[in-house]
């Protein structure tokens, strides 16, 4: 009686241990098509290193193409009074739109998410969102701003800003919080931003959001990164 | 008789602890499958991003053989001054284009703004023209003008003391006609889509309007671009 009792419990068990078993090695397989999945991705990861590490080959290429090219327009105009002055233009003009660096006084804005969450009932009212930025960006442009960076991507006509889960969209790359916003322009100027009832002031005093205005006697602004295309639109006649 | 059962009691013993280890093993192991989704979501993130950066790389490519091709055109002809005065003009036109100091034409799309009298409404805002504004840079918009002010880089759009809308700090009224110049389709979805700008307007009943036009003329910023501060 005992006998059978005892076969029967370890009968049981090795039942137990060979589903135990089972499940295991179905697991295993499992995990196995995750390693080569990890090893996708790290072949995709590599990729996406590859083309970033080529643009950037690229674009130093092609800011020396430019500034050869500027040499060459200096050359051929170097005699002549009414191509200078197309020259400069030229000159001023990408300075306009973003296509060179400059540098001039100006203001810092600094924008990063609530430190004291104790304060915001809602999670979201603690966090920057794109609105805030363009609206701080319309506000510096009506302040008279010249040019203007966020995070170091130029704004140029064509720039779109865009919330992208926990960061936002600039020239179609992502940047993340702290903000940090340079403009070029009256430092006097620039400053009334930070006047009572601004927008740099709302979200300081209703989203406890640290806003922070700093003026410069130099900021220097970075050339935009990319390319401005135009396919659809051409000059009228 | 004792013998036999001491022997069993520790078979026992030891298939239970092969057997607890065995499900420690498990639930380690499964624990880290979950990750597995997550994972998977980011292979398919990566994809995007590297068809991005496959794109961004041509446009450069392309600029930079643009480039080249100027610097040849210039070392070419360097005697002749004519030509090279030719070329110059043509690269400042293009730069007056992207500037916004020209009048430009191409297909795009004409956003109708309506405010409808009704004073329980909310009047269309300068927040709402510079939210549409921004969805259509985003969307791809080559020129944009509002009520025939353009939008250039510096242009700021403002409400007046909740009576009026300013932009390049110059009066503006109702309906606000906004064209824009590019993709169409693209323009359209940008703002029609779920939750778009017009969308929105729309559903909050304002009454707006969007309209395909295959040609459409939008005038040059009518001031001169100048700066002070800038080096």
């Amino acid at each position: 009686m005992n006998k059978k009792l005892i076969s029967l419990c370890l009968g049981l068990m090795c039942m137990a241990l060979t589903f135990g078993i089972c499940v295991q090695i179905k697991t295993v397989n499992n995990s196995n098509s995750k390693i080569s999945q990890n090893y996708e991705e790290n072949q995709l990861r590599a990729e996406v290193l590859k083309y970033k590490e080529k643009y950037d080959n690229k674009f130093r290429d092609l800011e020396n193409a430019e500034k050869t090219l500027e040499k060459e327009r200096e050359n051929v105009t170097a005699n002549n009074e009414e191509l200078t002055k197309v020259e400069e233009n030229i000159k001023k003009g990408n300075k306009v739109i973003g296509l060179t660096e400059v540098t001039g006084q100006g203001v810092t804005i600094t924008l990063n998410d609530s430190q004291n969450l104790s304060k915001v009932l809602n999670i979201s009212d603690a966090v920057v969102h794109d609105v805030d930025v363009l609206a701080v960006i319309n506000e510096l442009k009506n302040a008279g701003a010249e040019a203007i960076s966020i995070n170091d991507q130029r704004l140029v006509p064509t720039t779109g800003i865009i919330c992208g889960g926990n960061v936002i969209d600039v020239n179609g790359e992502k940047v993340g919080a702290p903000f940090i916003i340079k403009a070029i322009g009256l430092p006097e100027q620039l400053a009334a931003l930070e006047r009572p009832g601004g927008y740099l002031n709302l979200l300081k005093e209703k989203y406890s959001i640290v806003a922070e205005l700093k003026r410069e006697k130099s900021v220097t602004i970075p050339k935009f990164n990319g390319v401005i295309n135009y396919k659809y639109v051409q000059n009228a006649k | 008789m004792k013998k036999e059962k001491i022997t069993l009691a520790i078979t026992i013993a030891i298939s239970c602890i092969a057997l607890a280890f065995v499900m420690c093993m498990q639930f380690k192991i499964v624990n880290e499958t979950d990750i597995t989704s997550i994972e998977t979501m980011r292979s398919t993130e990566l994809q995007t991003e590297l068809a991005n950066w496959k794109s961004k790389y041509q446009e450069i490519e392309k600029e930079y053989d643009e480039v080249n091709s100027k610097i040849n055109e210039y070392k070419t002809n360097s005697q002749e001054n004519v030509q090279n005065g030719e070329l110059l003009k043509k690269e400042l036109e293009q730069v007056d284009m992207s500037l916004g100091k020209t009048d430009v034409q191409g297909q795009g799309i004409i956003i109708t703004l309506r405010e409808n009298g009704d004073e329980t409404m909310k009047k269309i805002t300068a927040d709402d023209l510079l939210l549409i504004v921004n969805s259509l840079k985003l969307a791809g918009a080559e020129a944009i003008s509002v009520n025939d002010e353009r939008i250039i880089n510096m242009t700021d759009i403002v409400n007046i003391a909740d009576s009026f809308v300013k932009i390049n700090g110059q009066r503006i009224l109702p309906p606000y006609v906004i064209k824009v110049i590019g993709n169409q389709s693209y323009l359209e979805s940008g703002l029609m889509g779920n939750g778009g700008q017009v969308d929105t307007l729309q559903k909050n009943g304002q009454d707006v309007s969007v309209e395909k036009v295959n040609k459409i003329k939008i005038n040059k910023y009518s001031k001169d671009i100048t700066y002070k501060y800038m080096n």
